[in-house]
């Protein structure tokens, strides 16, 4: 497998960077692969709440950096997936202490003991998510349907390009089949031509995605949750199978039932 | 077409998902192209203006957009002939 180390990043913030990487990376560990799940966002730590393991944290990535313990001792240990470690952020120092040259050697330290590594990039381009992409094999740019998302998520592309990455594959996350429906809504075509990306995954808006962060449980656990569909798929796609794209389907309110039922559609 | 679009239409106001494609293939060209956001208008007025000196071009028509199939990076300009 040549693309083991992936970088999530997005440009904008809150697009669902986290959320992506606990879900894809949780998913493939389920499937029996050795994941490592990093940090890369420093002072800003959230992937350990997406994971539910905040109260598991002893060491992270900058003890890592400066040396006070090597990269196996800070890896937290999920507690229901085997096989998925999470190297935390340090939530107390700012970006500039893990340099893209730091992040290249701790990932090459962890590099044979993994299948996969996932890096979950800080928002922004500057020098954090440098650092985040810095020792990626593959990046995978997150976009939302919506205008601020996108224009970020083409900078950071070209920022990609400037770096010599190959290029990014496009994750869309939160579209809203009934939005898109009623013209309101970017569609996955439309956001694909105009980043002229490959397509890698699309994420549908799940109502109870906000409870499965809460919880600490990452969607891809449930198999009743759609946007947990949708993540197991872009797993899939990274071992280089092809699964089709689901069909997003508008969610049937009662009237629209009723109306199928007296055939008046 | 939907009732919604429908009702839409008579209004005469394109779908929100349509003015954001269309927003955004200009901005992107803008970013990428590293210009300034008052480029394109800068051309176009200065193409008006060497208009303006020929009676058969309809002004008020000159149209400036990306087209459709976007992947060649050009901006198209549209100049029309006046009919007679």
């Amino acid at each position: 497998m040549a693309d083991k180390v992936i970088c999530i990043t997005s440009g904008k913030g809150g697009v669902g960077k986290s959320t992506i990487t606990a879900n894809v990376a949780t998913a493939l560990a389920m499937k029996g692969y050795r994941v490592c799940a990093i940090d890369a966002d420093i002072g800003l730590r959230n992937l350990d709440l997406v994971l539910g393991l905040e109260n598991r944290i002893v060491y992270d990535l900058v003890h890592v950096v400066e040396g006070v313990v090597p990269p196996e001792k800070a890896l937290v240990k999920d507690k229901r997936t085997k096989n998925l470690f999470l190297l935390p952020a340090a939530q107390t120092k700012d970006k500039s202490a893990v340099k893209p040259e730091d992040l290249v050697r701790v990932v090459e330290e962890l590099r044979d003991k993994f299948d996969f590594i996932f890096i979950d990039s800080p928002a922004g381009i500057e020098e954090g998510f440098k650092t985040a992409v810095a020792p990626a094999d593959t990046v995978i740019v997150v976009a939302n349907p919506e205008m601020a998302s996108i224009r970020d998520a083409d900078r950071v592309i070209g920022l990609c390009e400037a770096m010599q990455k190959s290029e990014p594959k496009l994750v869309i996350n939160k579209i809203d089949p009934k939005k898109v429906a009623r013209g309101d809504m970017l569609d996955v075509d439309d956001v694909v031509q105009i980043l002229s990306l490959e397509l890698i995954g699309v994420v549908p808006e799940d109502k109870n995605m906000v409870a499965y962060i809460n919880r600490g449980e990452p969607a891809v656990l449930f198999p009743e949750s759609p946007a947990g569909k949708a993540m197991r798929n872009i797993a899939e796609r990274l071992l280089g199978k092809e699964v089709p794209f689901m069909e997003l389907k508008v969610q049937e309110g009662f009237l629209d039932k009723l109306k199928k039922l007296f055939g008046s559609e | 077409m939907g009732f919604m679009d429908k009702i839409r239409g008579a209004f005469g106001r394109p779908p929100a998902k349509e003015v954001a494609k269309k927003r955004l293939q200009l901005i992107l060209k803008y970013d990428r192209a590293g210009l300034p956001p008052n480029a394109i208008e800068a051309v176009k007025e200065a193409i008006l203006n060497a208009l303006k000196e020929f009676p058969f071009i309809d002004v008020d028509g000159v149209n400036i957009h990306i087209p459709e199939s976007d992947t060649d990076g050009k901006i198209e300009i549209e100049v029309p002939v006046k009919n007679n």
